[in-house]
């Protein structure tokens, strides 16, 4: 986890490497067989040309790098927005990273308004987004 | 759950599909953080439980025949640390349908919650059909 959160640190970066196993393995876990991710002759007959990962696949490392940053604040409490930009696809090197544009006092609480993209090893974004998380109460 | 009643002409805004129940058994979760190459912590990560919601509103969608649907954008609130083992209840509405050119979007609003009926997730699905 971060030990300081001040405006302009820097989130992550994760890395991951995208494979058809690890796309099929995600098809298995959350149950979306749709043959764009998992049928690669299908795949290919589209304008894609070859199967791609889920979304959700993709937004799953944005999270894990969230919740390296802000642990149980992330998961009990953190806000997203995301916009898939393209598509990861099998061979691809993802790399995520985020920053904390800014951190807004409300009465007793602060929250820590962050920014995020992931791109592939050719540097285009995948996904980009903004995220939003408490980080101190008065209560605390 | 597939909604068969329904076509996608038909669906408008304000139709909510049957809810779906999902038991997040520890062999799930171990599944799905094996999938996402990650480690656990106990509780089910926030994206599996959304990714369970998406899995029910991809199979609830009623898709014209060849249509390949594009996650276009997602938004998500995490209100809740759900434990391995717990059985949520996932709520998927239609917030919007808009045509525009050759594009079609479909908005959708997702509610999940906990047996004791609190809310643990609430989001926001942006679908692209080609049409």
């Amino acid at each position: 986890m971060l030990t300081e959160i001040q405006e302009g640190k820097s989130l992550g970066p994760v890395v991951k490497h995208i494979t058809q196993e690890k796309i099929n393995l995600y098809a298995e876990a959350s149950g979306d067989f749709n043959p764009i991710h998992v049928d690669e002759s299908f795949a290919a007959k589209t304008p894609f040309g070859g199967t791609i990962a889920h979304g959700m696949l993709n937004l799953a490392y944005v999270s894990e790098m969230m919740t390296l940053a802000f642990g149980r604040s992330w998961v009990s409490g953190g806000k997203l927005r995301a916009k898939f930009k393209e598509s990861a696809r099998p061979g691809d090197t993802l790399t995520i990273t985020g920053k904390i544009d800014c951190i807004e006092q409300e009465t007793d609480v602060s929250y820590a308004n962050c920014s995020f993209e992931c791109r592939n090893q050719r540097g285009e974004a995948i996904v980009t987004g903004e995220a939003i998380v408490k980080v101190s109460s008065g209560k605390e | 759950m597939p909604d068969k009643a329904i076509s996608y002409e038909e669906l408008m805004p304000g139709y909510k599909f049957p809810p779906a129940t999902y038991e997040l058994k520890p062999s799930f979760v171990s599944k799905y953080l094996r999938a996402v190459d990650s480690s656990g912590d106990g509780f089910v990560p926030p994206l599996a439980i959304a990714a369970c919601a998406i899995a029910t509103m991809t199979k609830s969608v009623p898709l014209p025949p060849g249509t390949i649907a594009i996650h276009a954008s997602q938004e998500l609130e995490f209100l809740k640390l759900v434990p391995s083992g717990a059985t949520i209840e996932c709520h998927i509405g239609v917030a919007q349908k808009i045509a525009r050119g050759k594009m079609s979007m479909l908005v959708l609003e997702l509610e999940i919650f906990d047996k004791a009926r609190e809310k643990v997730q609430s989001g926001r699905a942006t679908i692209a059909l080609p049409t």
